[in-house]
């Protein structure tokens, strides 16, 4: 088998990159995945697309990444329903240094054009009522922040790209990569092995792994982050409702239940997904802090998946010095899913030579090395 | 609801002998007389007896429409009996979603069917 390019991995990212190296005309684009479509980060994540961030790199890659959204449907002729709640995201501060910090964040969102406001508590609990006031001090809302179905999402991108002609290879484990006089030449399946000069790693939990394959040591590491589902009841939530510090989001998705999660701080770096116990405790009393109605609510379900997290938390959407025709989109540290549009577009950019439609650069795998990293953004649950 | 379920409440009320489900005589063993307990379902004054969980106590009553489903609102019945399904979710003293299988019956309870998912207050 021969291929233009081989992507590994078929969540949110891999299918995005497929789709649009796609419309720019490639041709024989491969995605093999070890599993079934969306069976590792992005069928287990929130889910939720927000533009509060705290740096400007992620900033703008959320804003139009939520552009793409806005119109996916009709952009991918996609004949079902993405399910886009655009009611936008109340992010909770609870302490005098959250209040100065979103105040910051908030005027550089602004100077990004994000409609991002800062909220006292009167207007908060306008817009989420059942607030315990005590709870917080102040928020900040961006109305055109929202949620999607990730199953959906991906399977509006795949469906596209499939007809476009990506060919998809599902429950095919890549074994290696072949490497010849510094030139990728091959990817090894257990199935089969398939000619080609370049490679996309974006294998989210597994990107360091896959990395390791062709001698790159990526600086990310995956690590169990838990969620849980509570059972529907009629609407009663707009935005998504998250706190940094009390650890939590929780939005209502449309079909009524309540998707909340929290991360934990001892969580080891490994590929554990499980479900503990704790997570339920610590869940439970943070959601009754903070909306005691919601903790009158039944759990149905939970689950984890795991965060791919790079030291300053923002991704790394590159190509590699060291190794013409080996790209890396992975370290999205929690963020994958709501920067997936974009991710797709500036690899895409990075493969055919193009200019990049934002700066890429501080999304580059060699700002590690050249430690020239800056920000961090502390904006993540 | 439907006219069935009107005709059999309409039954049971009259009827002092406690409603046609209930297995009064058996062979072999012996149901002693229970007392009863007045509740009031979807605003109509009824009874069941001590022991009953809301569920059984309707049961009895011939309510076999505990709920309808939410988007095809098509009729369900009393089903798993253990409090997983669902499926007799109702309003309870204003609380929606309670599992009326698995809740005992009490003095002055106000039931009734739920419409939708539920609404907390």
């Amino acid at each position: 088998m021969k291929a233009e390019i081989v992507i590994i991995g078929a969540g949110i990212t891999g299918v995005s990159i497929a789709y649009n190296l796609a419309i720019q005309g490639v041709k024989d684009i491969v995605v093999v995945d070890k599993s079934f479509m969306t069976s590792g980060a992005t069928g287990r994540c929130g889910a939720g697309v927000r533009q509060q961030w705290g740096t400007k790199g992620n900033c703008i890659m959320a804003k139009k990444s939520i552009e793409f959204f806005e119109s996916a449907t009709d952009t991918l002729e996609y004949d079902d329903d993405i399910e886009f709640k655009q009611e936008g995201y109340l992010i909770l501060a609870t302490t005098p240094e959250e209040d100065e910090l979103f105040f910051e964040n908030v005027r550089l969102q602004n100077s990004l054009g994000i409609p991002s406001r800062v909220c006292n508590k009167k207007e908060a609990l306008k817009v989420v009522p059942y607030l315990r006031p005590e709870s917080f001090t102040s928020a900040t809302y961006c109305p055109t922040d929202g949620h999607l179905n990730p199953f959906k999402m991906t399977d509006a991108y795949f469906q596209k790209a499939k007809q476009l002609g990506v060919e998809f290879l599902f429950f095919e484990t890549v074994e290696s990569i072949e490497i010849n006089n510094g030139k990728i030449t091959s990817v090894t399946t257990e199935k089969r092995t398939i000619k080609t000069n370049k490679v996309v790693n974006a294998a989210g939990g597994y990107a360091h792994e896959v990395g390791l394959m062709v001698g790159i040591d990526i600086p990310v590491y995956s690590e169990n982050h838990e969620i849980l589902v509570t059972e529907p009841v009629d609407k009663m939530q707009g935005p998504m409702v998250m706190s940094f510090s009390k650890n939590i989001y929780c939005q209502q998705v449309p079909h009524g239940s309540f998707l909340i999660g929290r991360s934990n701080p001892e969580a080891k770096h490994d590929h554990d997904i499980s479900s503990s116990w704790q997570f339920l405790d610590e869940m439970a009393k943070t959601v009754c802090d903070i909306m005691p109605k919601i903790g009158e609510l039944r759990v149905i379900r939970q689950w984890g998946g795991s965060y791919n997290i790079s030291p300053d938390r923002q991704p790394i959407i590159s190509d590699v010095k060291s190794l013409p025709g080996f790209y890396i989109a992975c370290g999205f540290s929690g963020h994958g899913f709501m920067f997936a549009p974009m991710s797709g577009v500036l690899i895409t950019e990075i493969v055919l030579n193009k200019p990049t439609s934002l700066d890429a650069s501080d999304y580059r795998l060699d700002r590690f090395e050249d430690k020239i990293v800056t920000e961090y953004e502390k904006s993540v649950v | 609801m439907g006219l069935f379920y009107e005709s059999v409440l309409c039954y049971h009320v009259r009827s002092e002998s406690g409603g046609i489900m209930r297995i009064e005589k058996h062979p072999i063993l012996e149901f002693k007389q229970r007392e009863k307990i007045y509740f009031t379902f979807d605003g109509k004054e009824v009874f069941g007896y001590a022991g009953d969980t809301i569920a059984s106590a309707l049961d009895a009553l011939g309510v076999k429409v505990v709920s309808r489903s939410p988007i095809h609102d098509r009729a369900r019945g009393f089903y798993c009996a253990i409090g997983n399904c669902g499926s007799c979710h109702m309003v309870v003293n204003g609380v929606p979603n309670v599992k009326t299988c698995i809740t005992r019956l009490e003095p002055g309870m106000n039931v009734n069917t739920q419409k939708g998912k539920g609404q907390i207050r």
